[in-house]
């Protein structure tokens, strides 16, 4: 029942909103709703028993309604219902048209996305899968910036067009499930499907979540859409959005298509490879400080998609903790770039600069930050970068320094940049320039205690997945089985 | 049965009616005789009663479709109360037109022999073609009708050649006859037959504007009178449909190879020429003829790929695809109306702005017409690719859903248009009828996509 109001709470109280006409009221109902809903993924988290919704949905599909989750679910929940009372907050004291519906959309892409990791069932998840585009489609069609028509309308059918793909997937992973077809994630994962099929069916299912990452070719999409997107429209976008094409990768790929994963290993792990490389030079030469930390992100992601498919423990441990501290440092770091953006009205590096002698708090504010980025220890991307690359050094010492090369090119861009933004001389145009703000404290500081707290004392988030390292053994069992199969052949 | 002579008698009477000189009864007097004519089908529903020697046959799928056809013509007629309202003199013919044509509908659901098949097209298509040209004095609209007789006529001329071949080697109108004829010979037709097949299902397939077939349909679309073209794109899409699902459910499955490559080929077709033709319309009604064509695709999908339930997603399919046009249709009236008398894509433009419960009303049409969770659209177009697929069909699916992402892009290429800001030159009237029209639609394109994923039959 939990996962129920979980599920529902965001949605039912935007729906609330509809009426009402008071921008700050129905910013207040929103943020308190997110943080009902953040306290109830809390006592989930940490309460011993397990709990599940199931409810026949179209029975003679196959189609359930029904909720649950393991460890990889939990993290990716938690996430989401970490970030959103902050995307909310984001809002707070800004101009915005039709604040009412804003608040809905957000509310009800937080409810898909909720719906997309607790689902049970493929169909049910695909359902949501496209729900949760929806809202944001219009988050950025309607309070995005400059050329937002055409570049939403590039974000759109590009991810959709991977959804289709997944569909086809699931429909022909259903017409396989023996006797009464049905979409249930379980029965799918006793599927024995052969070798052959496996292989094509592998990028079936895996374009959507490749997109959605995104995986090196298909990411063309990404850095314009986070270039227009509003504040809150790109945390969505960054901070939990990516994590579903990880987390349906996670889902669908490993259990369902294990000689698929095998077969294209090294080809996938050598795009992302090229994704990390090819992201980070780009970052590098870009002025534009959301461009920079549009293809940061992907660096990142890239490097994530790396240790997911190197297939161990320990990388997958540091990837699922890399999704938390990414999804909170990419959300801290866009929200400082918007606020840089409102406080100097430019992001283009050249034109910025000494801003440290402004506005000193704010500099160091976004100083924490950006070396959270660059996996100083004692951050937590630190934590999950570490393990990530330990784990793809035991697959190949040359991905290991490939990957390395995010954090070493993470260093140079994201340090060059900072100094170009907030250190050397003073510009006259910044003299009316005021430090950051109550509220901007209020939503920077708790995602910099996390960023911080985690590095410092990890041991909690991996105390939570517990059970998760215990489905990814789950995950990974077949799958070495199946390589030591295809050795032995 | 009492249903169609209902009808008929409905349509003389309405007819009749319009020496009253009273606008305002018509269609009324036409509403409550439709529902009637739906609670005397709900009667027939189970019996299968046969007629004139079994060449009528209604059946649960006839009766099905006829109800389905019945309360769509109910929504256009709600509609037609303010459209004729605003424009027309002749009304009473027109509602009446439209009531004789839903009979040669009702012919096309419960045929069993291929004369009345012929006579239902016939019955159907010579009120449209009058239909076509209602504004007399539009030059566009008396092409349509005229383009829309020379096609129709020709295409029925090879229909009934058809027929005649059949025939004469058959000896025999009736389907399952022909079936049993067809059987003997294990696949190797002798040609006359399958000559006689070809041009048979040529004529079907104009019908429901399958491509290369379908090229009268986006001139008339345009053309035609508003009212018609909602009619013409969903009742009589569906009585297409019905007619030919029923021609090969009763009488040519399992097809011969060489025939059945040619309706794959042209599923494909239709498939390819709706959505690429779409993509660089300006003019909604024309938008929304290739987007009826690119239906006709998937709907063709799901006919081909023979399956028991395969009747129900043919229902399923061109009832919530009728309910997501019907509303579409009346909200670009409306905008039309606004910006006067453009039809071109552009006068959507700050619809939202204007009045944002039909934009969001249109975007929920339009999301269930591109297939887009959790709208009805999205389960019909699903339960197509459920069919084809787990029929084997791998890569017709695959290419149908390649397809399905071009439609995605030109409906969010109208709901972007929607969401665009600009200045509505003149503020948008919606009467009350109409707006609970557009509502209850949109409401129940979104509740049938979550509750209710068939029709029975």
């Amino acid at each position: 029942m939990i996962l129920l109001a979980i599920l529902l709470i965001p949605i039912l109280t935007g729906l609330l909103l509809l009426p009402f006409r008071k921008a700050k009221l129905v910013r207040s109902i929103a943020l308190a709703s997110s943080i009902l809903n953040l306290l109830l993924t809390l006592i989930l988290a940490f309460s011993p028993e397990t709990s599940a919704f199931h409810v026949n949905w179209i029975n003679y599909m196959g189609i359930n309604f029904s909720l649950g989750y393991d460890g990889i679910s939990l993290i990716m929940l938690l996430l989401t219902n970490l970030l959103f009372p902050f995307i909310l907050l984001a809002g707070f004291g800004r101009e915005q048209r039709n604040v009412h519906l804003l608040n809905f959309l957000i509310l009800f892409a937080q409810s898909a996305l909720i719906g997309v990791f607790l689902a049970q069932n493929a169909f049910l998840f695909y359902v949501f899968w496209e729900l949760a585009l929806i809202p944001v489609y219009f988050i950025l069609l309607i309070w995005g910036g400059d050329g937002r028509k055409s570049i939403t309308f590039k974000f759109f059918i590009y991810t959709l067009t991977g959804s289709l793909f997944l569909l086809f997937g699931i429909i022909y992973l259903y017409q396989l499930t023996p006797g009464m077809h049905t979409t249930d994630f379980a029965a799918f994962n006793q599927l024995n499907i052969p070798t052959g099929t496996q292989v094509w069916l592998f990028w079936i299912l895996f374009i959507a979540f490749a997109i959605k990452m995104p995986v090196f070719p298909f990411h063309t999409w990404q850095p314009p859409t986070y270039n227009m997107a509003s504040t809150q429209g790109v945390m969505i976008l960054a901070g939990v959005m990516t994590k579903m094409g990880i987390y349906g990768a996670l889902r669908f790929l490993f259990p369902i298509v294990p000689s698929g994963v095998l077969f294209w290993q090294n080809t996938v792990i050598i795009l992302s490879l090229i994704g990390v490389v090819y992201a980070s030079i780009i970052a590098f030469r870009k002025t534009n400080l959301k461009m920079l930390i549009a293809f940061s992100s992907m660096a990142h992601i890239s490097l994530m998609v790396t240790a997911m498919f190197v297939l161990n423990t320990y990388a997958l441990q540091g990837l699922l903790f890399q999704v938390m501290s990414h999804g909170v440092t990419i959300v801290a770091l866009f929200y400082l770039t918007s606020l840089l953006k409102e406080k100097t009205g430019t992001i283009e590096l050249p034109q910025m600069g000494g801003l440290k002698l402004q506005a000193p708090n704010m500099a160091v504010l976004f100083l924490i930050v950006v070396l959270g980025s660059i996996a100083l220890p004692l951050t937590a991307g630190f934590v999950g970068e570490f393990l990530m690359i330990a784990g793809i050094f035991k697959q190949s010492a040359w991905f290991a320094a490939i990957g390395g090369l995010t954090m070493i090119f993470g260093a140079i861009y994201m340090l060059f940049a900072y100094q170009r933004a907030m250190l050397g001389d003073k510009k006259l145009v910044y003299s009316k320039l005021t430090d950051v703000h109550t509220l901007d404290y209020l939503i920077l500081i708790p995602l910099i205690v996390i960023i911080l707290g985690l590095g410092i004392y990890p041991q909690p988030l991996f105390n939570l997945m517990g059970q998760t390292i215990h489905s990814a053994e789950n995950i990974l069992k077949p799958l070495v089985e199946g390589a030591l199969i295809l050795k032995t052949n | 049965m009492s249903a169609l002579i209902f009808t008929i008698v409905l349509g003389i009477i309405v007819l009749y009616l319009g020496f009253l000189k009273k606008k305002a009864i018509l269609a009324p007097v036409a509403i409550a005789g439709l529902l009637i004519a739906l609670f005397l089908s709900l009667k027939d529903w189970g019996l299968g009663s046969r007629y004139f020697h079994d060449m009528i046959l209604f059946d649960n799928f006839s009766i099905a479709f006829n109800i389905s056809m019945i309360i769509v013509t109910i929504l256009i007629f709600l509609f037609g109360i303010d459209y004729y309202r605003m424009m027309g003199l002749h009304v009473a013919e027109q509602y009446a037109l439209m009531i004789f044509a839903l009979t040669g509908a009702f012919l096309m659901t419960s045929y069993s022999n291929l004369i009345i098949l012929f006579l239902g097209i016939e019955i159907l298509s010579i009120p449209l073609y009058v239909l076509a040209g209602g504004k007399k004095a539009s030059f566009r609209s008396n092409e349509a009708s005229f383009k829309y007789f020379m096609l129709g006529s020709f295409a029925t001329a090879i229909f009934l050649f058809g027929i005649a071949l059949v025939y004469g080697a058959s000896a025999t109108f009736y389907l399952p006859e022909i079936k049993i004829y067809i059987a003997q010979f294990n696949g190797h037709l002798p040609p006359m037959v399958m000559v006689g097949l070809l041009f048979i299902l040529i004529g079907v397939a104009f019908k429901v504007a399958a491509a290369p077939f379908h090229f009268w349909s986006p001139d008339v679309y345009e053309g035609s009178p508003t009212i018609v073209t909602a009619f013409m794109a969903t009742v009589v899409k569906t009585a297409g449909f019905a007619a030919f699902f029923r021609l090969l459910g009763m009488g040519l499955l399992p097809l011969p190879a060489p025939l059945e490559k040619a309706l794959w080929v042209m599923t494909g077709l239709t498939l390819l020429v709706g959505n690429l033709g779409a993509l660089k319309q300006t003019n909604f009604k024309r938008l929304l003829a290739y987007s009826a064509i690119a239906h006709s695709g998937f709907i063709m999908l799901a006919m081909l790929s023979q399956h028991s339930s395969s009747a129900k997603v043919l229902l399923y399919y061109t009832f919530v695809y009728s309910l997501a046009t019907v509303p579409l249709f009346i909200i670009f009236i409306l905008v039309k109306r606004a910006s006067d008398w453009q039809e071109e894509l552009v006068n959507f433009r700050g619809l939202f702005k204007e009045k944002s419960w039909i934009a969001v009303c249109m975007t929920i049409l339009l999301m269930s017409l591109a297939g887009i969770p959790p709208s009805s659209g999205f389960m019909a177009k699903y339960q197509v690719f459920v069919l084809s697929i787990s029929q084997g069909n791998l890569l017709i699916s695959i290419f149908a859903i390649l397809m399905a992402v071009i439609g995605i892009y030109y409906y969010f290429f109208v709901i972007r248009e929607v969401f665009t800001e600009s200045k509505q030159l003149n503020p948008i009237v919606v009467t009350r009828l109409n707006g609970a029209l557009i509502i209850v639609c949109s409401l129940a394109v979104l509740l049938l996509g979550v509750f209710v994923w068939n029709l029975p039959i």
